[in-house]
């Protein structure tokens, strides 16, 4: 197999990974009716939006080198400032850029203690977690904040054609595309995979390495924003409990999209497939009646395939450089 | 000749009506209790898929229970769990609500596609649910602390452990413990412990209470989450009185050891058998209930009736 074959294998790695996916669970007689159709495909679209989006931004940090396990506590504090301020009568354009702010706020400051004072993300972002999710509970005395006026529902749910929520979809897509030209086309985006790929290299070629770790977590903090607005106006109410458990879904639709945990190694196009083949396994777990428990069984092995993949490439691929090196 | 065509028409389509019926009917009914782990959920489970042997052999219909509970609480996934249910077919879904803010809009679509749901246990009563089974939470907050004052006699400082914060049905409960107390002058409620509705996280609760609090005489518990482990209440019995609601097989061993001495049993069995009761009512012979609340009554255990009462759970708990 020569380089551009192998290069364009590794590209369509997740969109094959997620027609696999497809096709195995579409095999069975009783699945045909149910699995792939219409109705189950805008099923797993819609879920897959708040993964995907919060992903988006977690790649460019993955792809950096750090990581993010605060997400989950950020959304959840994120739909509750939004939530309050619906609650208190503030229309949809300022909710929207509360909450956004919100969430680039808390990326800010997640940013400024690892980039800034050169602290281990996985530290910072570990007690990040439980403060977020501390103030969250604090700020809503343990309530659910919902039962708010339903215009900003309306908005998020509106639905064109046969019942598909077109806002979160399309939010979806302009993310994702955003980050695309992010990653791939700007000189910024570069310098991520750069720093991902060898810090110490990249600072020597004079990328300002703290400036960019800085710029990814404020991005990532923003489409944790995104992400909680979307569960916000899908689900009608947010509460501190909110997004428990979701920096690990986040952190599996980026692993098995193809993003590195080393750094240096992830695109756009490929955590949205991750997130959805993730999506798919469970949706297609649901309806073949396995329980929840089977379910996280079979996708946390899912991920660790990925990673052994992962693995195993950067290993493939070193060997040969010391091939041709020989 | 043409009498005897017409006989065998006559005879084929009888045949036909008869051979029709005994294709038996298969409705499915979706059952979303708040968590895997706990065993009142277990027995609300047992209780449906009993409901559904019994009701499918009365109604000569084959009733499927489709069982999709979240492993953790997770309302989200609650939401998902019951748009993807009306999508796979099921007629009617059972739905115990970790919150219901964020279930209200899943409830009422389902029902806008024409699949009534009820709710049990924990309600949203702002959704289109056609009715709602379980105890009247302020008044089994009420009857915890009247039952715990009286152990008392009226005096001293009392706990509450409360569990989920988000649970709108705790919420009550804990409330109607608030509204009692009230009652008794000598008796003081020094605060309200929520925890994660695992055995373990509120054992670790009352323990990490206790420590910080040693003048705590009474716990109000409006769940029994803690008990359903071993020795998870580290005083001598009688040194601390406690209350709790429900009266799950390891919660009985409090009873006998004389660490607990009254249990208020929420019927949770019924919560699955009742509900699914009330579905198929709804669903097949288009009956719907007289009220949308149905209170079902909380059991005193004590002493006096615990061996009794634990051969229920012969019954109740999965084989």
């Amino acid at each position: 197999m020569n380089d551009t074959l192998k290069r364009l294998f590794a590209k369509l790695g997740p969109f094959l990974g997620l027609i696999l996916v497809i096709s195995l669970f579409s095999l069975p007689a009783e699945m045909r009716e149910v699995f792939p159709t219409y109705g189950n495909f805008r099923f797993v679209f819609i879920q897959t939006v708040i993964v995907a989006i919060g992903a988006l931004g977690m790649t460019l940090i993955i792809v950096s080198g750090g990581i993010d396990l605060s997400v989950g506590s950020s959304i959840a504090l994120t739909s509750v400032v939004g939530a309050q301020l619906i609650q208190r009568g503030y229309g949809p354009v300022a909710v929207l850029a509360f909450s956004i702010l919100s969430g680039g706020t808390i990326g800010l400051l997640n940013g400024t203690a690892i980039a800034g004072l050169r602290m281990i993300p996985f530290i910072i972002t570990l007690g990040g977690m439980a403060i977020l999710r501390g103030i969250a509970f604090v700020a809503t005395r343990g309530q659910s904040v919902g039962g708010f006026p339903a215009s900003f529902r309306d908005l998020v749910r509106m639905e064109i054609g046969d019942g598909l929520s077109f806002i979160p979809l399309a939010t979806m897509v302009i993310v994702t595309v955003v980050g695309w030209i992010f990653l791939s086309r700007l000189a910024a985006g570069r310098r991520v995979y750069a720093i991902g790929g060898n810090e110490l290299a990249a600072r020597f070629s004079g990328i300002r390495v703290e400036r960019v770790k800085l710029g990814v977590y404020v991005i990532s903090g923003l489409t944790a924003g995104i992400a909680a607005l979307m569960a916000l106006g899908y689900y009608g109410s947010a509460s501190s409990g909110d997004a428990s458990g979701y920096e690990l879904n986040v952190i599996a639709a980026a692993v098995v999209g193809g993003a590195s945990l080393t750094g240096g190694r992830g695109s756009a196009l490929g955590v949205v497939l991750g997130a959805l083949i993730l999506q798919m396994i469970s949706s297609g777990i649901d309806i073949l009646g396995i329980e929840q428990s089977y379910s996280q069984i079979i996708i946390g092995s899912v991920v660790i395939a990925a990673v052994v993949l992962d693995n195993f490439n950067t290993w493939l691929a070193k060997r040969r450089l010391t091939a041709k090196a020989h | 000749m043409k009498k005897h065509l017409l006989t065998l028409a006559c005879a084929l389509a009888a045949l036909a009506t008869v051979a029709r019926a005994a294709e038996q009917r298969t409705l499915t009914i979706g059952v979303v209790a708040k968590s895997q782990g706990n065993p009142v959920f277990q027995a609300a489970r047992v209780g449906a898929e009993d409901a559904a042997k019994e009701l499918g052999a009365k109604l000569k219909m084959t009733i499927k229970i489709d069982w999709r509970t979240p492993n953790e609480e997770d309302a989200q996934k609650q939401a998902q769990a019951i748009e993807q249910l009306v999508l796979t077919g099921a007629e009617g879904i059972s739905v115990s609500c970790s919150d219901a803010n964020k279930l209200t809009d899943a409830i009422n679509k389902a029902v806008d596609s024409g699949v009534p749901v009820a709710t049990f246990d924990s309600d949203a009563p702002a959704s289109k649910r056609f009715v709602t089974y379980g105890v009247d939470d302020i008044e089994c907050g009420k009857q915890t602390m009247e039952e715990l004052a009286k152990i008392m006699g009226g005096k001293g400082i009392v706990a509450v452990l409360a569990g989920n914060q988000n649970a709108p049905n705790l919420q009550k409960r804990v409330q109607g413990v608030k509204e009692a107390a009230k009652k008794y002058p000598g008796i003081t409620i020094r605060d309200t412990y929520y925890h994660k509705e695992t055995p373990q996280d509120a054992a670790a609760k009352v323990e990490q209470v206790m420590q910080a609090n040693p003048d705590i005489t009474g716990w109000a518990m409006i769940g029994g989450w803690p008990l359903f482990t071993v020795n998870a209440l580290k005083w001598q019995p009688g040194t601390v009185k406690c209350v709790a609601v429900d009266a799950l097989p390891a919660q009985l061993a409090y009873i006998r050891s004389g660490h607990v001495p009254v249990l208020l049993a929420q019927q949770c069995y019924e919560w699955g058998h009742r509900t699914v009761e009330l579905l198929v009512e709804k669903i097949v012979l288009k009956k719907n209930p007289p009220a949308v609340k149905e209170i079902s009554a909380l059991i005193p255990v004590t002493k006096d009736n615990v061996d009794a009462f634990g051969k229920n759970w012969e019954k109740w708990l999965p084989k």
